[in-house]
């Protein structure tokens, strides 16, 4: 996005976002009876960045019942609909993957439309015979096929939060535990003379290692949160903190964090995320975060 | 739909009911190659257009197969119509959280230009995927040729190509857990 465009966007009036969709599942709710800290021109805020450091999913979604049986119909639909396929210009008459392909495309007509089709119309019966024999002993020759690999990862059985291959289908993300046992997003403060993202590229070395191959999205931050402002014990007024939350890819290696500020680390998602995280804190980050 | 394929358009002879043979243009010469001969039957598809299809035919027991295969016109409606509603309610979701964050990443940018313009500025301003700062053009001298062409790769406002697309299945090897630390400049 161009600078000129964000600006003017920015300057427009909130009403031109808040679209009225016809079928909207959720509503976002603010927390109403949480303090909102009144902004204070005069001192400048300290401000810290966060990172939101993101595994992006390994696995393509699960079709649902209802897609698997509409990709069958339309599959039957092509199937009565479609020219006849060129058999012969693709297989040597009489070879024995000629025989292969007529044995499994019988079978498949048979799926699609049923018993009545997909019927051999076989002269020599001892010739037919013959003939699957010559398959079955060319698959035993090929060998078996290549296994795949099981969409679901033993680290999934075994709930390892640390694990990077869990939860393939889902989007991750990093959360640390401080020494006082409060989860939260890796942060730092932003010193003087640096920009944001700079700052919090830094953090985040700073914080979880630099045994990750990781990649911040874009200088502009995707959200801010403001902590509850606390009760001020001594006449001094304490600065307000604001943080700045910066998205993050990780495309290999495993956190390692700094055992001074940090006790513990997990990738979670969202979901899990919400039972960890205060309640306050979550109310500013879950807009930030992917469902799936 | 079944009054297209009425017994009026011409069925070829099928050999056996489960090869069917293609009307081809070409006239089928005497003592031809038969390689060249199904060469020349894909080719030269057949000349008369009786049928909607292109390379003119449907297969033979084309309205069973339909009847077989579509439950009923209404029936295929409401399935139409059921996959529709089931494309909209994900397209509705996916917009939804598209908005949530969009809105928020507005409402940051707004925060950050009531707090320090400059900072907000240097937010603003857009990628150069040319650009090298000092401290990488320092870098690359010191680099090897490998390296050096290892860390231009990163170009900055670009998806980096280590980004992985979703798999149906993962990879045999799973997660790389050991990375060598390559050192990028901020």
């Amino acid at each position: 996005m161009s600078s000129r465009n964000f600006i003017s966007l920015c300057r427009r009036k909130p009403s031109v976002f808040s679209r009225a969709f016809a079928t909207v599942t959720e509503s976002s709710s603010t927390p109403t009876q949480y303090p909102i800290p009144p902004q204070n021109a005069r001192v400048k805020p300290k401000l810290l960045t966060s990172i939101i450091l993101n595994r992006a999913p390994i696995l393509t979604p699960t079709p649902t019942p209802f897609e698997r049986a509409y990709y069958a119909y339309q599959a039957r639909l092509r199937r009565a609909l479609f020219n006849p396929f060129p058999y012969d210009f693709y297989f040597k008459q009489g070879s024995i993957l000629e025989h292969r392909f007529t044995l499994e495309e019988r079978k498949r007509e048979r799926i699609a439309f049923g018993r009545e089709f997909g019927v051999a119309d076989e002269l020599d019966k001892e010739k037919a015979a013959a003939n699957k024999a010559a398959v079955e002993q060319l698959a035993e020759q090929e060998g078996e096929s290549e296994e795949m690999m099981p969409r679901i990862h033993p680290s999934d059985d075994a709930r390892d939060y640390k694990s990077l291959d869990r939860k393939g289908k889902r989007n991750l993300y990093l959360l640390l535990q401080e020494n006082e046992g409060i989860w939260r997003f890796p942060e730092g403060i932003v010193k003087k003379g640096e920009l944001l993202h700079q700052a919090a590229q830094r953090d985040l070395l700073a914080e979880c290692g630099e045994y990750m191959d990781t990649w911040i999205v874009s200088r502009n931050p995707i959200g801010h949160y403001r902590p509850p402002k606390k009760a001020p014990s001594s006449s001094k007024p304490q600065p307000e903190e604001v943080a700045f939350f910066y998205k993050a890819h990780i495309m290999a290696g495993q956190a390692r964090p700094n055992p001074e500020t940090v006790k513990d680390f997990a990738w979670l998602t969202k979901q899990e995320i919400e039972s960890r995280v205060p309640e306050y804190y979550w109310h500013g980050i879950k807009d930030m975060l992917s469902e799936h | 739909m079944s009054s297209i394929l009425l017994p009026n358009s011409k069925r070829v002879v099928a050999t056996s009911t489960v090869h069917f043979q293609i009307r081809c243009y070409a006239r089928k010469e005497s003592g031809m190659d038969p390689k060249k001969e199904t060469i020349r039957r894909a080719l030269y598809p057949s000349n008369i257009r009786n049928k909607p299809t292109p390379t003119g035919t449907w297969r033979p027991d084309v309205e069973k197969a339909l009847q077989h295969a579509i439950p009923s016109v209404q029936a295929h409606d409401t399935i139409d119509r059921a996959w529709l509603l089931h494309k909209r309610h994900i397209r509705k979701r996916r917009e939804a959280e598209t908005e949530r964050k969009f809105e928020s990443m507005r409402k940051a940018m707004d925060e950050l230009a009531s707090i320090d313009s400059h900072l907000y500025m240097e937010a603003n301003k857009p990628e150069n995927p040319r650009a090298r700062s000092p401290e990488e053009v320092d870098l690359l001298k010191t680099l090897k040729a490998s390296e050096a062409r290892a860390s231009d790769a990163r170009i900055r406002g670009l998806f980096p190509r280590e980004l992985r697309v979703p798999t149906d299945t993962p990879s045999r090897t799973g997660w790389k857990y050991d990375w060598k630390p390559f050192y990028r400049p901020l």
